[in-house]
């Protein structure tokens, strides 16, 4: 590793896989080191063994629950957005090679003590159980606003300013209930909090958008997911990088970013050997000193031998527990995955449960969403720190990502990958197609 | 099925260590070239060749590594969906030829687990530099239950015939008893949709 790149990446997460291989297909010189001897950092998926590593250290694990290539864990629950950026970043680049897709069954959200599915467009809202006869009529209504808004039509608009009436204005314009706003705001437009009902109603519309196009993708849900895992993600983006030839490095030691006198960083020390590179980009975890909390997550991974109840028997869910229905400030959100998704071995389903951390004892936050679950064959939980970047990097060269968030979907992770990628260029990421592999 | 120009896909990977001609064995059976020089493999995803079996059109679909093997980081998700796999050692190089049982337990933590594999010693043309024995690669493949053969990508010694014996196992087993292939019937096709457009 004593040479001389472009850049330094330290950590496998999916931000930094996508970025390390969009920068070597760019041209870029590219070393890429994780401390962990397995690719993904927070959105790896991990086997058994590595699992019982990281949440029970010393402990082995129970032999019942069969063969380690059998089981790849993930650490959030996150899923693609079908119509999102990072679908549309996977094909263009033709990560679409490496990984193969499965939809996700449901979506689901908890309402008055119980889960039911939340409606896709008109026509399914129409028979939502969620709604009231009348109620269904006015989101109805409300959906086709959405839907038929056009920029350059003010017929369209209903007398609405989307740049300056807020969301709040417009749910009460329509005349929606508080439950039929907390699912469309939570479940359809995926807000973590209420905020933004404050705000104008461009952004939720777009956001409700997003959920209708991609549902209208594949039919089912608007999630799609990974087979293998979301670690799958990641990997497929360093294979891309190391196609165009960047280096990876994984098990190994990252002892001191140095810096020159004038601040800036200049390399990466590792033991008595020290990489030379003009711009680094990592993890929160490589860069202690320059990142601020910003929040806490509690996440507990979850094995069980049924689906969830009240899924309708469906190999793979979203749950959305939105916040007013547990009197709460932010939702608690459960993906769900099985078998089917070659994640663990036939019989078994994994769930598992996040939200943010609003009282001095985060494990009873989750309980709400642990009650959906039923009975739990083996369950690891943890909290951690949601870390941001306290400067923008382009002083000391030093670019760093954001924690893997609360989010459902990684809508926020690959806005975060254009900035980043934006302060290091100086330029908008264009995505070119790569050659079709018949021209190869 | 008119318009496809082949009958089955198979997917086939190449695994060893650095150096032992992993790339050099695949540009030799996709390309019939060879480049003597030493280059770490860059920009090679794979190489299609199709052959024909028994009246069939057969499109050999062989992955390359990446260089990923030389620090020991090659993704899981190369294995996967793998149907056959090419072990390679250079028998110039004891090194590589005990590393072989590293690679092979890889294969068996990640790839599928009916994956037909091959050993193949390479660079057989180098018999001055030999330090490998025929007899030594015959008894490694026989202890892991897998075919051999000796090649050389540079002479172009048993290259087809290595692709061909896999391709013809495979195609014995799976294709012919029709298993395996409906498989991803409902995996969702993201290949070749270009509309998506960007949310942010």
């Amino acid at each position: 590793m004593d040479e001389e790149y472009d850049v330094i990446v330290l950590g496998t997460g999916l931000t930094e896989c996508v970025l390390s291989g969009l920068l070597s297909v760019d041209g870029k010189k590219v070393l890429h080191i994780d401390r962990n001897d397995y690719y993904g950092a927070d959105s790896a998926s991990l086997n058994l063994t590595q699992l019982y590593a990281l949440f029970r250290p010393g402990e082995q694990r129970p032999e019942s629950l069969g063969r380690d290539r059998d089981w790849c864990v993930d650490l959030v629950p996150k899923f693609l957005m079908a119509n999102g950026d990072l679908t549309n970043i996977l094909i263009y680049t033709d990560v679409t090679r490496y990984i193969e897709f499965k939809q996700i069954a449901g979506s689901y959200v908890y309402r008055d003590g119980r889960i039911a599915k939340v409606p896709g467009n008109e026509m399914e809202a129409l028979k939502s159980p969620l709604m009231s006869l009348f109620e269904k009529r006015r989101a109805k209504k409300f959906l086709e606003w959405v839907n038929n808004y056009r920029e350059d039509d003010p017929s369209t608009y209903k007398d609405i300013n989307i740049d300056r009436d807020s969301m709040e204005s417009v749910f009460k314009k329509f005349g929606l209930q508080s439950g039929t706003q907390d699912f469309i705001g939570h479940a359809m437009a995926l807000y973590l909090d209420d905020a933004y009902l404050k705000k104008p109603a461009r952004e939720t519309r777009e956001r409700i958008l997003l959920y209708a196009s991609s549902i209208a993708k594949f039919g089912k849900s608007p999630y799609i997911y990974p087979l293998y895992g979301l670690g799958e993600l990641p990997q497929g983006f360093a294979r891309l990088s190391a196609i165009y030839g960047g280096t990876y490095m994984l098990n190994q030691p990252v002892d001191e970013i140095v810096y020159g006198d004038d601040g800036v960083a200049i390399g990466v020390r590792s033991g008595d050997q020290v990489a030379k590179a003009k711009q680094i980009i990592g993890d929160p975890s490589y860069f202690r000193e320059k990142v601020r909390s910003v929040g806490r997550l509690v996440r507990a991974i979850c094995i069980l031998n049924h689906p969830i109840p009240n899924t309708d028997n469906l190999d793979s869910v979203q749950i959305i527990i939105p916040q007013n229905q547990v009197k709460r400030k932010h939702d608690i959100y459960i993906a769900g995955i099985s078998s089917v998704h070659n994640v663990c071995p036939k019989g078994y389903y994994l769930a598992i449960i996040s939200t943010i951390v609003e009282t001095a004892n985060p494990l009873s936050e989750i309980a709400p969403g642990l009650k959906l679950l039923g009975p739990v064959v083996e369950s690891f939980s943890r909290v951690q720190e949601i870390y941001e970047p306290v400067t923008d990097g382009t002083k000391d060269q030093c670019y760093i990502s954001k924690s893997v968030d609360a989010t459902s979907h990684f809508e926020t992770l690959t806005c975060d990958v254009r900035d980043i990628y934006k302060r290091m260029t100086g330029t908008d990421l264009v995505l070119k197609q790569r050659p079709k592999m018949e021209d190869q | 099925m008119s318009t496809k120009s082949y009958d089955y896909l198979i997917k086939l990977l190449l695994i060893g260590d650095s150096g032992v001609g992993k790339s050099c064995l695949l540009l030799r059976f996709s390309e019939d070239s060879f480049t003597p020089s030493f280059i770490t493999t860059i920009g090679i995803d794979f190489k299609i060749r199709t052959i024909e079996l028994d009246g069939k059109r057969i499109k050999l679909q062989i992955w390359d590594t990446a260089g990923q093997e030389r620090f020991r980081t090659i993704t899981t998700a190369y294995y996967r969906g793998a149907m056959g796999i090419l072990l390679l050692y250079d028998v110039t190089d004891k090194k590589s030829f005990d590393n072989v049982r590293t690679w092979f337990s890889n294969v068996e933590q990640h790839a599928s687990e009916n994956v037909y594999k091959i050993l193949i010693g390479n660079k057989c043309d180098c018999e001055d530099q030999r330090q490998v024995s025929f007899e030594q690669g015959q008894a490694l493949a026989d202890e892991l239950g897998v075919k051999f053969l000796e090649a050389s990508a540079k002479t172009n010694v048993n290259v087809d015939e290595a692709f061909f014996t896999l391709a013809r196992e495979i195609k014995k087993q799976k294709i012919d008893a029709e298993n395996e292939f409906s498989n991803q019937a409902n995996n969702v096709d993201l290949g070749n949709d270009r509309t998506v457009k960007r949310c942010c």
